[in-house]
């Protein structure tokens, strides 16, 4: 809402600096966008907040100015001089639907003499941003900026039968609006009809045909109320918005739309001539006063954290127009004044004078009483697996939820799948209108943006909510999920998922298996992930079709995971387990098998024919081999073994004595035999 | 003839003269370090050197030599530690000749694995959350998909409000959307729990705005939610300050300028004027629980007070860290998020 200096100063004596006024109104509820210079005048350019209508309006700045700053403010009380024939005589209003339009007046002018606008009138709308378009229409939208109640003036004689229809439009109907652009209307859009059409859509915008042009003579001033709701809908429908909307959305002073129409009619007859008819065409009842509010004194503290003497806070209401109804010493009865329809409740009457009293006598030093807040198992899994993973070389990324089909593939395979994704009804953004199910594909798209800028590597992660329908309700599952992506290998990849599980103390046996079913990796290298038997989650290397789809070079690597299993296995306090104070004797063995035998294979073996030896301490996998002297449909498997006694050093001959029967037993099970 | 007791505290006296003469000599001699250790552990050390065993000696002579010999020994100890010193010291100034011109140490050091980073998004929410846990709020979360009662209607929006037009939310059905706010978070939290109740909700919210430099249909907020007998706006004043003065690290004033939201009243907007800054930053918005969404949860309103906040995480971040375009945020350039 911008108010000019100069326009205010017909209400109230401004005999502080501009800056003084603006800070003050945004201490107490105008926030200062700006302020310019405009010939000669300030266009002060304040932000009204949507429970204060009654401040988009120079009388309503005036109002509020008076109360801020303790003065008195005066407002004009048009009577202005009628001739001739009543407007009944004239002219015909009809309100077909008075739940959109509780009410309706109009006024009569004639013999006007339509044309430029006087330069007064001309620089106070200059300074609001607005153009001269000729007497009549300034005069309309200067009431308008003067007390916040939107106008309209038709040209009378181009009124079919000089009447007007608050109706909602008819089948098929359409309006050409001032701006020169026509308008589908539909059926539950309110218009202003003459007899044959409609000709302004009520609220919202007139219409080019009744517009007054320098022709006009005869003015019919249109001042009434319609349904915030109703206008709102037509305006958005149509993408129409106009200063007389933006009001009517959010409610006028009932008491201002028979004052407005006066005061119009007094401008036109003033600057325009003509003579303006007796009588008021004038349907619908005045609004019901707003019904009184009960404060009890004692509330204001509970709420504010400090006392505001009684009189004080009384002469607040009553500065602020409210009228006092009754009073105890424990409490105040108060009538809200017209303008101030959002004063319902106890609880805004305490805001008013917390408002006006000041926020700054609030003070901000109390002792808040200590509570327990420890850090949530969610909290603390998230910092170990973002440590982890950055000190392993990954960056963490934050992507959309919403994303493109073309990101919307499956990566883990859920039985939500089978329905579609969920999507977004409406949108600014054109493609990215579906809620993601996986992770995965948003850090390949993050990738390529990478790639495309010379990083052939970027190796992301992001922990994040994914969104799957369920059958039975509106609202979506949301587990989180973890995914990673990046260039290396399938263990290179593994290794941070084991990595992971060790840093949050996970014991449960990880196994990755070969699966096929899905289409995005590449089938020889996707695996299922489990944890003591159950799948959490899927990885391998993106298949070369859905690489080329993204437009992505490099070979890429990803791994999506259930982060809700993560943060319920893991153990975030480990319990300790005895070191043994001897050292460690280490032997390396280079088996022989059919290449069919996987690590696995030999790594359960081991195991087995371990378990019972307490000097036994791990293996470890260090590489295989095939060609040279291994014959063909053989590898030979290279991998550590270390041993420790518990307490005692061990002697050569019980180490060679248990990789003795290890050898033996891979030899049985699975036809290995020692590397010559 | 000499006892045989007498010619072996003889001999142990010679063997004091032999210590000192060898260990000198070894000791002058030696051209490195690794010498000089050599001859300290052979000479001097504590547990097998020669030192030690001299020491031992005393016990096995008559007591009237003893005093003699303890004497003898403190002096031959004490010549050899001086000399151990003195061969260190003139290794130690020797040595930078031949070790310096050996390796180039202007090279760079050896970073074998580049670390990753935490996203500047994430690193701003955890210290918020570590912030306002020390002030007691624990850390609530909630769906960010919604059903319009937890985005709207306990939130005192009704449905005619202009708050939930189709075209400024994310609507996935006439009762689902995602949260434009994470206020929903504590209806959440209301319904489930009773009074006393200090949280934070911090999470992705969502409005279908027109991305720019500064906009961005999702987007992260932070909340906060105090709820018990006798909390006032005092209090939130005080909190909103402890928190400021924390984050920033320095002495901080805080600014309330009347404002309104649906589900806060007072609803203020709070400034923050740091010791030494000469203009007021905008925080976020606030205010006291309506009574009308106590009401929604079944809170007695004239039993219990509360006050909530809400904060934007991509402005503090931004602000913190000088990033001038919140689409880096979501863009996740290496070279970006490696700044952090």
């Amino acid at each position: 809402m911008i108010v000019s200096w100069n326009w205010l100063t017909d209400y109230l004596r401004l005999d502080m600096p501009v800056e003084t006024l603006t800070e003050r109104l945004a201490l107490r509820g105008l926030n200062h966008e700006e302020t310019r210079e405009v010939g000669g005048d300030l266009a002060i350019d304040l932000e009204v907040t949507s429970n204060r209508p009654d401040c988009l309006s120079h009388i309503g700045v005036a109002r509020e100015t008076a109360v801020v700053f303790g003065k008195h403010a005066w407002f004009p009380e048009p009577d202005p001089q009628v001739v001739g024939e009543d407007v009944h005589e004239l002219a015909r209003v009809d309100v077909e639907d008075p739940d959109l339009c509780p009410r309706f007046t109009a006024r009569l002018i004639t013999g006007v003499k339509a044309g430029p606008s006087p330069w007064f009138l001309r620089k106070r709308l200059e300074t609001l941003g607005l153009r001269s378009i000729n007497n009549i229409a300034d005069i309309t939208n200067y009431v308008l900026f003067e007390c916040g109640q939107p106008l309209h003036a038709y040209d009378y004689d181009k009124l079919f039968e000089n009447r007007l229809i608050v109706r909602k439009a008819r089948p098929g109907e359409s309006l050409i609006a001032i701006n020169n652009k026509k308008y589908d209307l539909t059926t539950d859009m309110l218009v202003i009809a003459d007899a044959a059409r409609p000709v302004g859509l009520a609220g919202v915008m007139g219409g080019l045909d009744t517009e007054i042009s320098e022709s006009t003579k005869n003015v019919l001033i249109e001042s009434a109320r319609f349904d915030p709701v109703s206008i709102r809908r037509t305006g958005r429908a149509l993408g129409l918005s106009s200063d007389s909307s933006f009001r009517f959305e959010r409610g006028l002073d009932p008491e201002r739309t028979e004052w407005a129409s006066r005061r119009c009619a007094q401008m036109i007859v003033e600057l325009a001539g003509g003579t303006l008819h007796p009588g008021v065409v004038d349907i619908g009842a005045p609004a019901q006063p707003h019904p009184p509010v009960v404060l009890r004194y004692g509330r204001i503290e509970k709420i504010l954290g400090i006392a505001v003497e009684r009189d004080r806070a009384r002469a607040i209401l009553e500065a602020l127009g409210l009228d006092v109804v009754a009073e105890t010493s424990e409490s105040v009865v108060v009538k809200p004044p017209s303008w101030r329809a959002d004063l319902e409740r106890e609880i805004d009457l305490i805001e008013e004078i917390a408002r006006i009293h000041g926020y700054e006598q609030i003070p901000e030093d109390r002792s808040v009483p200590t509570a327990l807040a420890p850090r949530g198992k969610r909290e603390r899994v998230e910092d170990v697996v973002r440590s982890t993973l950055t000190a392993l070389g990954y960056d963490e990324a934050v992507t959309f939820s919403l994303v493109s089909d073309e990101l919307s593939f499956p990566i883990f395979p859920v039985e939500s799948n089978d329905r579609p994704p969920l999507k977004v009804e409406h949108s600014t953004r054109k493609k990215e209108t579906i809620l993601r199910r996986d992770l995965v594909p948003s850090l390949l798209a993050a990738r390529r943006h990478n790639e495309a800028r010379g990083e052939p590597d970027a190796r992301l992660f992001e922990i994040a909510q994914v969104y799957h329908p369920k059958a039975e309700s509106p609202l979506p599952d949301e587990p989180t999920r973890l995914a990673i992506v990046g260039g290396g290998d399938f263990r290179a990849l593994k290794g941070v998922v084991e990595t992971l599980l060790e840093r949050l103390h996970i014991s449960d046996q990880l196994e990755t298996e070969l699966v096929i079913n899905v289409d995005v990796f590449e089938p020889s290298t996707l695996a299922r992930i489990t944890l003591g038997g159950s799948t959490i989650g899927y990885m391998g290397s993106i298949h070369p079709i859905h690489r080329d789809a993204l437009e992505l070079r490099q070979a890429c690597y990803a791994v999506e995971l259930s982060f809700d299993v993560l943060i319920d296995k893991a153990d975030l306090v480990p319990r300790h387990a005895r070191i043994s104070d001897f050292p460690a004797v280490s032997r390396d063995l280079s088996l022989v098998s059919p290449n069919t035998v996987a690590w696995k294979e030999f790594s359960s073996v081991v195991l087995e024919v371990m378990k019972n030896d307490p000097t036994f301490e791990g293996l470890t996998y260090l590489d295989s081999f095939s060609g040279g002297n291994v014959p063909a449909g053989f590898e030979s498997v290279h991998f550590g073994l270390r041993f420790r006694g518990r307490d005692r050093t061990l002697t050569g001959e019980e180490v060679d004595r248990s990789v003795a029967a290890i050898v033996e037993a891979c030899r049985q099970k699975l036809k290995a035999t020692l590397r010559t | 003839m000499s006892s045989p007791e007498a010619v072996d505290d003889a001999r142990a006296f010679a063997e004091l003269d032999a210590l000192l003469s060898e260990g000198l000599g070894a000791f002058a001699e030696a051209r490195d370090s690794a010498a000089v250790e050599a001859a300290r552990v052979e000479f001097l050390g504590m547990k097998q050197g020669r030192i030690k065993h001299a020491q031992e000696r005393l016990k096995t002579l008559e007591p009237s030599a003893r005093r003699g010999y303890g004497q003898k020994f403190n002096s031959v100890k004490k010549s050899l530690e001086e000399a151990c010193e003195e061969a260190r010291n003139r290794i130690g100034r020797s040595k930078p000749d031949r070790a310096v011109r050996s390796v180039d140490l202007t090279l760079p050091g050896n970073r074998e694995r580049r670390l990753g980073h935490t996203h500047p998004l994430t690193q701003t929410a955890d210290e918020l959350i570590d912030l306002f846990g020390r002030l007691g709020f624990e850390v609530a979360r909630g769906p960010e998909v919604e059903d319009v009662r937890h985005n709207f209607e306990a939130l005192n929006i009704p449905p005619a409000h202009p708050a939930r037009d189709p075209r400024d939310n994310f609507y996935l059905s006439e009762s689902s959307m995602l949260r434009s706010q994470t206020s929903t978070v504590q209806i959440r939290v209301m319904e489930k729990r009773k009074p006393p109740i200090r949280v934070v909700a911090i999470g992705r919210v969502y409005r279908p705005d027109v991305v720019d430099a500064t906009h961005s249909f999702m987007f992260h907020q932070i909340e906060g939610l105090m709820v018990d007998k006798g909390v006032t706006m005092a209090d939130l004043k005080t909190v909103l300050r402890l928190f400021a003065a924390s984050y920033l690290g320095t002495d901080v004033q805080i600014r309330f300028r009347p404002s309104f939201f649906p589900f806060t009243e007072p609803s203020v907007e709070v400034d923050m004027l740091w010791h030494g800054g000469d203009r007021w930053v905008e925080m976020g918005g606030a205010g006291m629980v309506d009574p009308n969404v106590f009401e929604a949860v079944g809170y007695d309103p004239e039993v219990y007070t509360g006050f909530a906040f809400g904060l934007g995480v991509e402005r503090l971040c931004m602000r913190r860290h000088a990033i001038d375009d919140i689409r880096l945020l979501y863009q996740n350039d290496v070279r970006f998020l490696e700044q952090f």
